[in-house]
């Protein structure tokens, strides 16, 4: 059984159409196939009835633009006839996540106050992966403004589900990227992450999530949530995809002033080089989640769940036979301050960069006449946002109020330099441990039932603890399929690394991913793959 | 009794940078006058997923406004705040502003009084930020235009330290001159590109307190910030003479009626939450870059017009005048020195016939075609009688029509003066002869009319007749 | 300063009035206790005892000058589709956007 265009790597895919072995047109009408068979009804902003079939597919595509792929496949297709360069990324399917700009096409963050906006610009990442050949299949669903860890507050319903099991969720906030790469919808998705909105997502679908450093790839069209934890960031089914991705993408931007002028390097040259030498650190405070219990506020202490626990140690003994060196007990105490520091600080930069939906400008207004513009504010404002956005407007004004400013944000602020100087430590290669990457889980579970966590905004944000210091601390991360638990979910194990270090976590990553090929869950497929023909 | 109170006034003046481009993007920083909502990009619109990029420029100018007025400090490090709040012409929901971290703290702005004295005037901030969008009133509705959305605007506030409505308008007079001075801004009011919004209370003369004072804004011109801060003033004593007292109200200036709104209460405005801007790295004045925009400071206004005094001799109003605006100062110089250090002459000459030419025109003393070389050669020439004074005056906007050097259109036109004795005397007894009436009623006592006369023979020399001479000659003629 | 630990209706209303945002009753009361659970999480944040020498980070990454990219040049380039940009808007009249008007009292 020979595997489907679709399911092929995008590596794979471009070298056949540079070669000219396969037509962008060939593979665009096989990811077409795929989400036909899998995707079930488009997820819509109308008032939510569920339907039998919503539990079974992935409904990831907000957006599908199809008119507009078919466009840019077959001009991929002439160029190559042509004897012209297509780009690295000939023909590769890509699925964007919604909360990116793609002009003329609707850009709505999941969110009913954007439902009817169509972008007149394109995001530096999206332009930078189009011209290098990509062809964007569509709009992929989210949390609402990027809000959550699930993807179920999107304002467009049904939600999208696990392609492993979709009656669970595929994570948040880019759940639309992991689940699409998962089933084979598309080869690569451009996703963000702010709080390990990739890197979990990925960990639940099985895929491939790579988050950037801080300021390395461009953030111009990325709709702001949190401005200074924002990573544009990619799903992908292979670490050399991943790295083929983030070779388009990264790099200085005059669009945007936080992306740094740190030259790119060639993050596929060393990809293979393997990990003999390499100090890879284990640290105690990845194993455990603290947080306050919800009704009594009394910090609860426990472990993560021990199938996950296993996969992360099975990875170090995987890496220590192929030469690393592994270093346990890796300090990294300030972990537990990652969440309730998140709270504030992504708070008070969303609420802020929630301002500007006002109903004047773009987007819904209320309809009805109004006697001044703070009523038209309000209605817009009142009716446009679902209650994730209200939440997260409402804490930041809590926390940013002047008169408790030293006290939250000031404070978290400095928590953040803690965290920050946790791995700037572990880093140091005069410290104590000098570690080349932190070996972590990703997530304390696999994927939750949807319905399960939604509602409860502080159970669900720990969902977070083990991604979110990085994004503190601006370091990349990296989240590869690790097995899978006794469900038979997947499980995420995750490598973080010194600031702009893409180039080492991928080659780490491909090690493992390498030397795991052909262990026996390799085989299995998501469960909506089951029963097709390919 | 009646107390003596005294006004105590603050100016808040936001100045629009004259950059090409807008200071977090790439339009224009100048629509005057285009079709609204012409001039606007992602960016500035904020779009979702826009980010700003900072102008070099900008802070350059900035910079150079802030080493003006003796900046305490201008900072190595600053750092961009959000100032939060709803408003339509706010495209963001947030204004990029400077909040404690600013560009520049402290300086002095020097205010000659017209008694001679000088206010210091102390200057307590000094900062960057972007310009908000302009709002039309409609019947019942608002129109918005968000062309000047993002302009750069410098925010410089003064402490509390204004006497009068005079001293008011004398310092926006003498700000907008500074500014035009370093080349930074033109200052126009009517244009926007200077706004000032004034706060003012009154306290017992001699005291020092500081009472809960009122905003006055959206005034758009000097006169008006003069009318309005008298207007307040008298409010303001009115209120305290009856026994009432003054609460904190932000008041709106009606141009037409001439008269004062109330527009909303301080109490409940909103509380910015301000916090650095994360899309911004801070703004880092490397102290090259800070030599080198102090190096390039010019003499500014005041100093340079002490050394006009000083140096030429000149007396405060003429220098005053001289000093007036930039390059009418660097003309004036250039004059003298080409006429070898004789500033008395080149200062007659500019305040009287050249400015004129510049009104008329409409030009800056540096856009003119008449050089202070040209200036020079007239007046050299004038004061050897080579001609007369009037073919002088005429001079100036001949050379400045043709740009021809004047020897030139002398030597063309024949303009040269007429000093020939004979010439003279034969045009002299000419006029005397066609006008005998004034001869008589000039022997008969008037002796004004030998001016008169002396016109009629310059009349019909064409202006060249050497008037010396002739009032010489007439008199000669008359009194015989 | 950290404000008081529990959000009461009160405080709720102001939140909700400096937001511009509407809510109906449920939405409120749902909303106000998941921010005062939140709030017992930062709590956890805020007893930390850091030392007030320790500096605010921003962004994570430091910025050291071969990072940083240079300041824009004052150069104009137009935007190519402003009538897009316009033509988002709900409501327009004359090139304008139109809004409703803002509050206005006259003094006396």
């Amino acid at each position: 059984m020979t595997t489907a265009l679709c399911d092929l790597p995008a590596r794979e895919l471009a070298r056949r159409v540079r070669k000219g072995e396969a037509r962008a047109g060939d593979i665009l009408e096989s990811a077409l196939a795929r989400i036909g068979a899998v995707e079930g009804r488009a997820p819509s902003p109308e008032a939510y009835l569920s339907q039998a079939d919503d539990r079974t597919k992935v409904h990831a595509f907000i957006t599908q633009t199809v008119d507009r792929a078919r466009r840019q496949a077959d001009e991929i297709d002439k160029r190559v006839r042509k004897g012209e360069d297509p780009g690295t990324l000939a023909g590769v399917p890509l699925a964007v996540k919604d909360i990116f700009c793609v002009r003329d096409t609707l850009s709505t963050a999941g969110s009913r106050i954007l439902a009817n906006f169509r972008a007149p610009y394109s995001a530096t990442a999206v332009e930078r992966l189009e011209a290098a050949g990509a062809v964007t299949i569509g709009k992929v669903n989210l949390d609402e403004f990027a809000f959550g860890s699930s993807s179920e507050s999107s304002a467009f319903l049904p939600p999208p589900g696990n392609p492993w099991d979709p009656t669970r969720v595929p994570g948040g906030s880019s759940g639309g990227s992991a689940a699409a790469v998962a089933a084979g919808e598309a080869a690569l998705s451009l996703g963000t992450d702010t709080a390990g909105s990739i890197r979990q997502p990925a960990a639940f679908c099985g895929v491939v999530g790579l988050k950037p450093t801080y300021g390395r790839v461009s953030r111009y069209g990325l709709i702001a949530f949190a401005s200074s934890l924002d990573c544009p960031s990619i799903a992908a089914r292979t670490v050399g995809d991943a790295a083929l991705a983030l070779q388009v993408i990264a790099g200085a931007d005059s669009h945007d002033a936080t992306a740094a002028a740190v030259p790119v390097p060639d993050y596929s040259e060393r990809l293979e080089a393997g990990v003999a030498g390499l100090r890879i650190g284990l640290s105690p405070d990845y194993f455990r989640l603290r947080y306050p219990d919800p009704a009594t506020g009394e910090v609860r202490d426990q472990s993560i769940e021990p199938d996950i626990e296993a996969a992360v140690r099975r990875a170090a003994e995987t890496l220590a036979a192929a030469g690393a060196e592994i270093i346990e007990g890796v300090p990294m105490p300030n972990t537990r301050f990652g969440i309730p520091a998140y709270f504030v600080i992504s708070r008070v930069e969303a609420a802020s960069n929630l301002h500007r939906y006002d109903g004047i400008k773009y987007g819904y207004r209320h309809p009805g006449t109004v006697a001044e513009v703070s009523e038209l504010y309000r209605r817009s404002r009142g009716r446009g946002f679902g209650v994730q956005p209200k939440l997260r407007i409402l804490m930041g004004m809590y926390v940013s109020a002047e008169q408790y400013e030293q006290g939250y944000y000031q404070q978290a602020l400095r928590v953040r330099t803690l965290i920050r100087r946790d791995f700037e430590a572990a880093f140091d290669p005069g410290g104590a441990s000098r570690l080349d990457a932190l070996l972590t889980p990703t997530t304390p579970t696999t994927a939750f039932e949807i319905g399960a966590l939604y509602g409860d905004s502080v159970l669900m944000q720990y969902a977070d603890l083990l991604t979110v210091p990085a994004n503190h601390a601006g370091v990349p991360g990296l989240s590869i399929p690790g097995g899978l638990d006794h469900r038979g979910l997947p499980i995420g194990v995750q490598l973080l690394g010194p600031d702009f270090a893409e180039g080492a976590l991928l080659r780490i990553g491909r090690a493992l991913e390498a030397l795991t090929a052909h262990e026996p869950w390799r085989a299995t497929r998501p469960r909506v793959l089951e029963g097709l023909g390919a | 009794m009646m107390v003596d109170y005294e006004p105590v006034i603050g100016l808040e003046t936001h100045i629009q940078l004259n950059t090409l481009s807008k200071i977090f993007c790439a339009c224009k920083a100048d629509s005057w006058g285009e079709p609204p909502n012409s001039n606007i990009c992602p960016v500035c619109t904020g779009l979702p997923g826009v980010l700003p990029v900072l102008n070099e420029l900008a802070v350059e100018k900035a910079a150079r406004l802030a080493a003006a007025v003796g900046a305490e400090a201008i900072h190595e490090e600053s750092y961009f705040a959000r100032k939060n709040y709803f408003y339509p012409d706010l495209p963001k929901g947030y204004q990029i502003s400077q909040y404690d971290e600013p560009l520049a703290t402290g300086g002095t702005f020097e205010l000659p009084l017209p008694d001679g004295s000088l206010r210091r005037v102390r200057i307590r901030k000094l900062h960057l930020e972007e310009d908000a969008g302009k709002t039309v009133q409609q019947p019942g509705r608002r129109w918005i235009d968000f062309n000047r959305c993002g302009v750069p605007l410098v925010e410089m506030v003064t402490g509390p330290d204004l006497r009068s409505a005079d001293e008011a308008a004398g310092y926006l007079i003498r700000l907008r001159q500074l500014l035009r001075w370093l080349g930074i801004s033109e200052g126009d009011m009517e244009k926007g590109q200077l706004r000032c919004d004034a706060n003012v209370s009154l306290r017992p003369a001699g005291t020092d307190i500081l009472n809960p004072k009122t905003e006055i804004k959206n005034v758009n011109s000097i006169e008006n910030v003069r009318q309005a801060i008298q207007a307040e003033i008298a409010r303001q004593r009115r209120q305290l003479e009856s026994g009432g007292t003054i609460e904190a109200w932000t008041l709106d200036w009606d141009e037409e009626t001439g008269t004062l709104r109330k527009m909303r209460s301080k109490e409940t405005e909103a509380d910015y939450r301000y916090f650095r801007e994360p899309d911004l790295l801070s703004i880092h004045l490397a102290p090259e870059w800070r030599a080198q925009i102090l190096a390039d400071l010019p003499e500014l206004p005041l100093a340079r017009r002490q050394r006009f005094v000083e140096a030429y001799g000149l007396p405060a109003y003429d220098a005053e005048i001289l000093t007036e605006e930039r390059s009418l100062s660097d003309y004036f110089e250039q004059a003298v020195g080409a006429l070898g250090g004789e500033s008395k002459s080149v200062s007659n000459w500019m305040m009287n016939d050249v400015l004129r030419l510049l009104r008329e025109r409409g030009l800056y003393a540096g856009q003119l075609r008449l050089t202070p070389a040209d200036l020079a050669a007239i007046i050299r020439m004038v004061d050897k009688g080579i001609i007369t004074t009037n073919t002088g005056k005429d001079l100036l906007a001949k050379v400045e029509d043709r740009g021809r050097r004047p020897e030139e259109i002398v030597r063309a036109e024949g303009l040269g003066q007429v000093s020939d004795e004979e010439a003279l005397r034969a045009l002299a007894q000419t006029v005397l002869a066609e006008n005998p009436e004034q001869v008589s009623a000039y022997r008969a006592g008037k002796a004004t009319l030998i001016g008169w006369f002396v016109g009629q023979v310059m009349r019909r020399s064409e202006g060249k007749a050497d008037p010396q001479k002739t009032r010489e000659i007439l008199d000669q003629l008359l009194s015989s | 300063m950290p404000g008081p630990d529990e959000i009461t209706p009160e405080i709720f209303v102001h939140l909700v009035h400096l937001a511009e945002l509407e809510l109906d009753p449920e939405e409120s009361e749902y909303l106000r206790r998941q921010l005062n659970g939140q709030l017992r999480a930062i709590r956890e944040m805020t007893a930390i005892e850091v030392d007030p020498s320790t500096p605010i980070t921003s962004h994570g990454v430091p910025y050291p000058p071969s990072a940083r990219p240079s300041l824009r040049e004052d150069i104009v380039i137009p935007c190519d589709n402003a009538d897009d940009i316009l033509g988002q808007a709900p409501e327009t009249d004359s090139r304008y956007i139109v809004v409703p008007d803002i509050p206005h009292t006259d003094l006396g």
